[in-house]
């Protein structure tokens, strides 16, 4: 799924069946391929902006419907969030960043970011509008550096982008076995 | 033999001390874990009240017998206030997995009428037992993930 698709979502109790919030947005850490965490708006139609924010080690699971957390406690206020998800840095947001190979070559401008269903947030690639226009899925770990307004990848990712998700997901495995990984 | 909750609904509720009709089923509550049922829901909105299981001496085909007179009472916590209001009814309620996925609505839910046990919901064309129900809420049943085919 989509980390766009995850904004509007509602947050769910577990063992409450109550939703207590809807995700405002996603907070990412791309050294980590990770969400560290969501902002959140309160529920309803313009009922506007909450002030806790939900650190991703709180989070039970994000579905294509909900995110499920244990219970209301685990929305927190920024205070006592980790500094990662109470004042993410600005550098981190990769959408619109260029995708640049370490030979010099762009792959495209990252889209969104494509996460595992049912995970805390694992984020396994980026989909990206390739520089013919067309849309393009890398796979993660991808980037040897992060700017804010560009990613450095390796030069072999050229080698693993697709065209779908069915793709992308093939093509993790073989792009973490070819860096090394595992 | 197991009864329905769709079923049940419009099932006149009858004082067995003095066979006086105090009402009938609105809905039924399911416990906070959705493992039993809690109370019988009589009529909606402001007039609504509830008769607590531990009060219900038969649950039978034609009629729900209860104690006495005395049985039904007025929503008593923040729970039966939003029972009393609908908001917890259980049929035509979302499901969700525990993974945050949807399952279907809730279309009917077994339970014993002696124990008040709750024992499957049906959920868009199949059972979900009742110890895969995690949690229910004014938002939705939330059922663990071993049911969850995404």
């Amino acid at each position: 799924m989509m980390a766009s698709s995850i904004n509007g979502l509602p947050v769910v109790t577990v063992h409450g069946g109550e939703d207590v919030a809807e995700v405002r947005d996603v907070i990412y850490d791309p050294e980590a391929g990770r969400l560290v965490g969501l902002t959140l708006n309160k529920r309803g139609f313009l009922s506007g902006r909450r002030r806790e924010v939900l650190p991703a080690e709180t989070i039970h699971a994000i579905g294509r419907h909900a995110v499920m957390v244990m219970d209301e406690s685990s929305l927190v206020v920024p205070e006592a969030a980790p500094d990662d998800v109470a004042s993410p840095a600005t550098e981190r947001n990769v959408l619109g960043n260029d995708v640049l190979t370490e030979g010099g070559e762009s792959l495209g401008k990252v889209q969104d970011l494509v996460l595992v269903v049912g995970s805390a947030g694992e984020v396994v690639g980026y989909r990206i509008e390739k520089t013919d226009g067309g849309t393009g899925y890398i796979p993660l770990p991808a980037q040897l550096a992060v700017s804010g307004s560009a990613l450095v990848v390796p030069e072999v990712t050229k080698d693993f982008v697709r065209d779908d998700l069915v793709g992308l997901g093939a093509a993790v495995d073989d792009f973490r076995a070819r860096l090394g990984l595992t | 033999m197991s009864e329905s909750f769709r079923q049940s609904l419009g099932r006149k509720v009858v004082s067995r001390a003095t066979a006086h009709e105090l009402g009938v089923v609105a809905h039924l509550l399911p416990a906070i874990d959705c493992r039993s049922v809690a109370a019988i829901v009589l009529g909606r909105g402001k007039k609504a009240q509830l008769v607590d299981w531990d009060h219900v001496s038969g649950f039978g085909a034609d009629a729900v017998m209860v104690a006495d007179d005395a049985a039904p009472h007025s929503p008593s916590d923040q729970r039966e206030q939003a029972a009393a209001n609908g908001k917890l009814e259980l049929l035509g309620k979302r499901t969700l997995s525990e993974l945050g996925n949807e399952l279907g609505t809730v279309i009917d839910v077994l339970f014993d009428p002696v124990s008040g046990i709750v024992e499957a919901l049906a959920v868009a064309g199949r059972q979900i037992p009742a110890d895969a129900l995690v949690g229910a809420g004014s938002y939705a049943v939330v059922i663990d993930a071993t049911q969850d085919t995404d």
